[in-house]
């Protein structure tokens, strides 16, 4: 019960709906650097979580041990806005999901899709369960990362796993004329769904760039715990 | 022994495995003129090096046991714990710390803090153990010593300032710039014994400048006079500096880094003089032990060596007149002759020869006054007594040990082996807190316990190197607990009426799960079990805790509150309401959906990057959590927490998995609900051994 009220307070669900988070390949969180664009995906992934999925975090730019506490705290934040919730309640739920996660950091020199791939398929050997969504935060779009991309496409193929990514722009850039982001449309073919975050005034706007029927959808959050704002 | 305590250091040199700390030891010991040869740890002469006194780790190249070496330098005298740097020998790790003032924590400046590190570092802060950095093996090719401070901060959260700028890295390293004096030092001489004071190299100044202001900035939180200094462009002396760095560190707020190489005999001796001026005198620590005629109240122990002596017996050796016990001094003054009581059992003692150590070489000495280490001979106590002149009753506080969660059964292959396998466990068993001993009655096999494969795997071979006896060891066991899950009630009546007087007692209740080991709440009212029985009662629950029901594991976890019963007048006995509450045990027990409970171990592998997949699918195919992983520079750090059971023979699997590369530490960490797929085939498997011991 009380995974699927947090579910129904997160920010991923408002954007996209649960069902939609894992449907296609590719999924990017779009912002100007230091905007939200890791809580937003840690909320994405953390949908995963509360729906018993496991899920694989990789990290250009955080500690393992930055990965763990963004995490700890995404999920305060969701157990906060649902006002009152018996703290023991929510820390065991957290103590048995959360171990559902793995964070790995690499450099940006070091990471390599093989190395996740080899990964992965010890999931298989071990005849476990798969992560539903891998996570990749802080890959630099402003170079092109077609290849990198493309391997993440065999992945997604072989192993049935949904990739959120991370995309940075840059605030003197023009916006294209459907009015992506330059990082976004250099890959828009990929990408099947697209959320930008951009500030307004003390708040933060959710905006979905590329999603079917939730294109356009738009919403405030609270840029402290990027939880939505009434 | 030097009575000035301000001019007594005790400390410890603690430090990942392989990070040089015997090495750095020896040097320490040749430098203060102890030593006149300089041994390599692995011994390419055969001799190996003066700490390492036992066979076993002189083969390995690891430490195993603490011995304590007595060495002077610049007028004061230092006391030298050297610490086991494994894992699983923890406890002699833990044991050292609580007897030292301040320790010297050895990074390797190649792969800077490792998993160890950190668990070293824990233990250093729960006995609140102030310490200076040495990142060591300068000379290694990837040598980054200001990589590794910043380690220190990030990953220990320590206040680390560099105090030292290394001249030259890798096979360049030729020497330090002092930041305090802002001069720059070389080692000349076969041994680096000739410390050679030049100008800083002109390259190096404005580097140095650089470092020395970021160092005064840090520094200058602990000393206004510093600070006033600083801000008035007033001199800046050494000894200014030296004071707030001492503050500082004493107080646990910053912690100072040097470097160099012990290898290669570089800057030793600026560590040394650091000790000295930076680590804890006996004087500027707080110890305290607890009265135990006054309720286990606290009571602050003095280094005035006037008052009733208090002394802790840290460490046991079997030396070639018998038990060598090391002890500490923290208050009054143990003289030849005197008599003191082991406050554990009350026993009389008397202090007959005392020694100061020097590793394997001992040097008598008449007395061994507070705030000083040493060791008595001929003293037949456990680790970690306490010793205490007759007038008071004080004791240490008690020390954090941990239960076992292994076993081994071992099998003397003949008489001598099984006399001598007596003597060595009995030897181990007081040594060490975490290593146990006992005897299955059903298979008649000794069983011995510890806190992991190697901990074990250990004395085994110290029984047939120091003890010749041969034994043959089964499987490793895993030790299993079980616990209940729901509340569940109990009504149950003994009755027994076969002639003579009966027994009769009747048990009302319920079980439920809790986090302690086991509780009890008698909440019978009226006299409907009489007080008498009552403990009976407890005993009858407590002792069918000891196995349980069917699998026969330990049971842990359970209250039991005694609501309700009844007795009769003759029949009733002690007897008859311990009976009831087995009977009551076993009717809630089943009932309460019993558990089964693993060892969970923390397991840390550090691997070359290119094998992070393949190490990660192992703690997988292990039914393992990641709990994540991180590279640093070339190698790998993975977190994860494991099953006991599925880490027997990992070292073999890790090692063919990624060509020998990688290497992992484990300790425990808790007790968790065993799978009920694994918990099916271990209630298969007890089934067949019951069964193969009934044939």
């Amino acid at each position: 019960m009380l995974k699927k009220d947090l579910i129904l307070r997160s920010p991923a669900e408002k954007a996209i709906g649960m069902e939609n988070i894992t449907d296609g390949q590719f999924g990017a969180v779009v912002s100007r650097a230091g905007v939200g664009k890791t809580s937003f995906l840690v909320q994405i992934a953390m949908t995963q979580l509360l729906s018993d999925e496991k899920i694989l975090h990789i990290s250009l730019s955080d500690s393992m041990e930055k990965i763990n506490v963004r995490y700890d705290e995404a999920y305060a934040s969701l157990v906060d806005s649902i006002g009152y919730v018996d703290p023991q309640k929510a820390d065991s739920l957290w103590e048995s999901i959360k171990t559902n996660k793995v964070g790995i950091s690499y450099t940006e020199t070091t990471f390599d899709v093989e190395k996740i791939r080899d990964y992965l398929k010890s999931f298989k050997d071990a005849d476990l369960s798969l992560p539903s969504i891998l996570v990749i935060d802080g890959l630099d779009f402003d170079i092109d990362q077609s290849a990198i991309l493309e391997d993440l496409k065999q992945i997604n193929k072989e192993f049935g796993i949904f990739v959120w990514l991370s995309m940075q722009s840059h605030r003197e850039e023009p916006l294209s004329a459907d009015g992506f982001p330059v990082q976004l449309e250099n890959h828009e073919s990929l990408i099947d769904k697209a959320i930008f975050l951009a500030p307004v005034e003390n708040k933060i706007e959710a905006i979905v760039l590329k999603d079917g029927d939730h294109t356009d959808v738009k919403f405030l959050l609270d840029p402290a715990t990027m939880m939505p704002v009434a | 022994m030097i009575k000035d305590l301000k001019r007594v250091r005790n400390i410890g040199i603690s430090a990942h495995i392989d990070s040089g700390k015997t090495t750095l030891t020896e040097r320490i010991l040749f430098y203060t003129d102890r030593i006149h040869k300089i041994n390599e740890v692995r011994g390419k002469d055969g001799a190996g090096a003066v700490m390492d006194s036992m066979e076993l780790e002189k083969e390995r190249g690891i430490t195993i046991a603490s011995a304590a070496t007595h060495c002077e330098w610049d007028n004061h005298g230092v006391n030298i714990i050297d610490t086991p740097g494994h894992v699983d020998f923890t406890v002699e790790v833990e044991r050292s710390l609580r007897v030292l003032d301040g320790a010297v924590l050895i990074l390797c400046s190649v792969s800077g803090v490792q998993s160890q590190s950190i668990t070293v570092d824990q233990q250093m802060k729960r006995y609140e153990v102030p310490c200076i950095a040495f990142v060591n093996k300068c000379d290694r090719s990837g040598a980054n010593p200001a990589k590794v401070a910043q380690q220190l901060k990030d990953k220990l959260g320590h206040n680390s300032v560099m105090m030292q700028l290394p001249i030259g890295l890798e096979d360049k390293h030729e020497g330090i710039v002092d930041l305090i004096t802002m001069k720059a030092y070389y080692f000349e001489g076969d041994n680096g014994e000739k410390m050679v004071e030049a100008e800083i190299p002109a390259d190096m100044l404005e580097d140095a400048e650089m470092a020395r202001e970021e160092m005064l900035d840090e520094v200058s939180l602990f000393s206004e006079e510093l600070t006033d200094a600083l801000l008035e462009e007033g001199e800046i002396t050494p000894e200014l500096i030296k004071t707030a760095v001492r503050t500082g560190t004493i107080a646990r707020q910053m912690t100072p880094v040097f470097m160099g190489s012990a290898y290669k005999n570089k800057a030793v001796q600026p560590l040394l003089n650091a000790v000295v001026d930076f680590l804890p005198s006996p004087l500027d620590i707080n110890n305290e032990a607890i009265d135990l005629d006054k309720d286990e109240e606290t009571v602050v122990l003095e280094s005035d060596f006037d008052k009733p002596t208090v002394a802790l017996a840290f460490k046991l050796e079997d030396g070639q007149y018998g038990q060598l016990t090391y002890i500490r001094v923290y208050q009054g003054c143990i003289n030849k002759g005197d008599t003191l009581i082991n406050s554990r059992d009350g026993k009389k003692v008397k202090a007959g020869r005392l020694i100061r150590m020097h590793s394997n070489q001992m040097e008598d000495v008449d007395s061994i006054p507070a705030g000083h280490i040493g060791a008595m001979f001929g003293i037949d106590c456990a680790s970690g007594d306490t010793f205490v002149s007759p007038q008071v009753n004080y004791s240490m506080i008690a020390m954090n040990v941990m239960e076992p969660v292994i076993s081994l059964s071992i099998v003397p292959k003949d008489n001598k082996s099984q006399i001598n396998m007596s003597k060595a466990l009995n030897r181990f068993t007081k040594e060490d807190p975490t290593f146990k001993t006992y005897v299955d009655h059903e298979t008649g096999d000794t069983i011995i316990q510890g806190m992991g494969e190697l901990h074990l795997e250990v004395y085994v071979e110290r029984m047939k190197r120091e003890y010749k006896a041969e034994v043959e060891t089964g499987q490793p066991r895993v030790a299993y607990r079980e616990t209940i899950t729901k509340k569940a009630p109990f009504n149950y009546t003994h009755k027994k009426q076969t002639g003579g007087s009966g027994q009769f007692g009747r048990v009302m209740g319920f079980m439920e799960p809790t986090e302690e080991e086991f509780e009890f709440v008698n909440k019978v009212t009226g006299g409907r079990i009489p007080t008498q029985y009552i403990p009976a009662c407890e005993k009858g629950f407590q002792a069918s805790m000891e196995k349980g029901p069917s699998l026969e594991f330990p049971v842990t976890g359970i209250k039991i509150t005694l609501e309700d019963g009844a007795f009769h007048a003759v029949d009733s006995s002690e007897m008859a309401f311990q009976a009831a509450a087995r009977g009551g045990f076993l009717e809630a027990y089943t009932k309460a959906k019993p558990v089964i409970m693993e060892p969970i171990m923390k397991v840390v592998i550090e691997t070359p990057n290119e094998f992070q997949g393949a190490c990660m699918g192992l703690i997988n195919q292990r039914r393992g959590i990641i709990q994540g992983s991180q590279e640093e520079g070339v190698m790998s750090v993975i977190e994860s927490e494991v099953p006991l059971s599925e880490m027997f023979g990992f070292s073999t699997v890790l090692r063919s998995g990624t060509q020998g590369k990688a290497q992992f530490t484990m300790e425990f960490t808790s007790y968790k609900q065993v799978p009920q797929s694994v918990a099916e085939e271990i209630a298969k498997k007890k089934a067949e051994e019951k069964a193969a011991k009934n044939k």
